[in-house]
């Protein structure tokens, strides 16, 4: 079989498995309260009393919601099939672990991008947001959605039978991202430690494509964004499949 | 390429830690057979299974399906086998019908191809008419065929069974047994783990019996009771079953050890002719009417237990006990 043949195959196999996970996963609760319920709630607690001019508040709801919504399927999916093992399926199906993680990123990133569609779909409808750099939102959005729902599926290698106890390690990592990403406070007025996180931080460059898309300014520009974005993409794809096959391992 | 062997493990290990779960065990599947894999439970037969289909990595060691080492050739040896695990891991959020052909396009059937499979399956598991229902709503011994039915859909030619049979009711077991027994004549290899002795001594061509991760034994069911040729064994009920009769049994010359195994009692011995004319005996002394008197060869459950130094549940599997060989049916009314 030519590696074209092969690539085709495998690609065919990982969308059989989004698919699968989005007639499963999507609307179970855990998805629906951190992958929606939470971020719209943290965003309305952020927002209301603090006079956040729109322009400004629509990018953070759309930043906010594609990485919450994207990182949640993973969380949820892995740890239900592990505990269930039907994960064992795919371990012992004849198809390479890299297939069975592309599925489940696909099934987080399309949860990603069509839950961030709303607030984008909302700022359009009635709070006069424009789209000034399509290019940059399409870009923000995808590229963002696709490495936080790898990250999810990163932290779902963490051993646990529960959905809970991969949310609990997840959460200490993402509510921090929101402090130093400049999603509340402008990267400007961070301290020096602060700038430094900032740059590390992946969700600093989607709220900085989603704001370049809806008229707003970036910090570090488009190139670097894009740049930082598809390393995390990598090592995040990269980092779960090592963890699972450090979980074959163990198991 | 001529196989001799299906499946072949060589020194193959796990560790959990510092825990050996099985220990550099080798053994020999032929084609066609159908491999027995007894041990209690924790000798390791699952991680076995586990390592054999790829789900877990051996810490030590090699095993190869027709000749493609699972480690190293993991999607052709794969593509081979289809796996039935301890628990029926079926997606219960989804109908019988998307199950098996979502198996299907892990194994990278064609559509056409897939729904034609699954059709066929679903008709031979009696499952056709409620293919679009859910599987929560279908009863664990329903559950479990569709497990087969999707452990099939890939046309395997190895079938690794875990437990098959266990916590299902007595229907679903005898169906699910003629079925691996139907499955085996058409061609399919099969290992089954289980720790139902009964069930490997009527389905098993060969026994390897597992204890402490280690393998105690490999033969034939019939070579592996010969081997415990020294328990045979007599068994006698009378009309009015007490312990004190127990109690007299063990006193008789030649009774190694005497068991009350419901209103039946079991007396071990060497010598069972013997035996028997002291049970006669006994009962004409003391005035007791014998309903039953049979000799018993070594059952596998005999063999286990010298084996293993596990003393079993007895599991009936709803077809007959944990029986020895009966060499004599002396029924007396």
């Amino acid at each position: 079989m030519t590696s074209g043949k092969r690539f085709a195959r495998e690609l065919k196999v990982a969308w059989a498995i989004a698919v699968k996970d989005m007639k499963i996963y999507y609307l179970r609760p855990p998805s629906l309260m951190f992958g929606i319920l939470f971020p719209f709630s943290m965003f309305l607690s952020f927002v209301i009393g603090r006079n956040m001019p729109l322009s400004r508040a629509i990018p953070v709801l759309v930043a906010q919601t594609v990485f919450f919504a994207a990182s949640t399927i993973g969380p949820v999916s892995i740890p239900m099939e592990r505990r269930l093992q039907t994960f064992d399926r795919f371990l012992s199906a004849p198809v390479s672990l890299l297939t069975v993680m592309l599925g489940k990123t696909i099934a987080g990133f399309i949860y990603g991008v069509g839950i961030s569609f709303i607030p984008v779909a909302l700022g359009l409808s009635f709070f006069n947001a424009q789209i000034t750099d399509p290019a940059a939102l399409g870009i923000g959005m995808m590229l963002s959605a696709f490495g936080f729902a790898a990250m999810g599926i990163m932290f779902a290698s963490l051993p646990g039978q529960g959905p809970g106890q991969v949310m609990m390690p997840l959460n200490f990592v993402r509510i921090p991202l929101l402090f130093v990403s400049g999603v509340y406070t402008p990267i400007q007025n961070l301290p020096s430690w602060g700038k430094v996180a900032s740059a590390a931080s992946p969700l600093t460059h989607t709220i900085e494509l989603i704001r370049l898309g809806l008229g707003g300014e970036g910090f570090y520009g488009l190139a670097v964004n894009v740049i930082i974005l598809t390393f995390y993409v990598i090592v995040f794809m990269l980092a779960g499949m090592r963890f699972h096959i450090l979980n074959q391992k163990r198991e | 390429m001529i196989l001799e062997y299906v499946i072949e493990a060589s020194s193959l290990t796990k560790y959990y830690g510092d825990f050996c779960a099985v220990d550099h065990i080798d053994f020999n599947v032929e084609k066609g057979e159908i491999f027995g894999f007894l041990g209690p439970n924790g000798a390791g037969k699952t991680t076995t299974v586990r390592m054999l289909t790829g789900i877990s990595i051996p810490s030590d060691g090699w095993a190869k399906i027709e000749g493609y080492d699972i480690k190293k050739q993991s999607v052709e040896a794969k593509e081979l086998m289809g796996i039935v695990p301890d628990i029926s891991n079926v997606y219960t959020e989804l109908s019988a019908w998307d199950n098996l052909t979502f198996t299907g396009q892990l194994y990278h059937l064609s559509k056409s191809d897939r729904e034609e499979r699954a059709h066929e399956l679903l008709e031979m598991f009696e499952l056709y008419d409620r293919r679009h229902e859910k599987l929560e709503d279908y009863s664990r011994g329903m559950r479990r065929r569709v497990c087969i039915a999707m452990a099939l859909m890939n046309r395997s030619s190895i079938l690794f069974l875990d437990e098959p049979t266990s916590g299902l009711d007595v229907q679903s077991v005898l169906t699910i047994r003629d079925l691996i027994r139907k499955l085996n004549h058409e061609g399919l290899t099969v290992f089954l783990t289980t720790h139902n002795m009964e069930e490997a001594n009527q389905m098993c061509d060969r026994i390897a019996i597992i204890n402490h991760g280690r393998i105690a034994a490999i033969d034939t069911p019939e070579r592996l009771k010969r081997t415990a040729e020294g328990l045979q064994s007599v068994e006698v009920s009378f009309e009015t079953p007490t312990l004190k009769i127990l109690d007299d049994l063990k006193l008789l010359t030649g009774v190694k050890e005497a068991q009350k195994q419901g209103d039946k009692f079991r007396l071990y011995t060497e010598d069972p002719p013997k035996i028997l004319s002291e049970v006669w005996d006994y009962a004409e002394k003391n005035g007791l009417k014998l309903i039953t008197v049979n000799t018993l060869g070594p059952s596998l459950e005999d063999v286990f237990v010298k084996l293993t130094g596990v003393k079993e549940k007895p599991k009936t599997g709803g077809r007959g006990g944990m029986r020895g060989r009966r060499k004599g049916m002396g029924g007396i009314r």
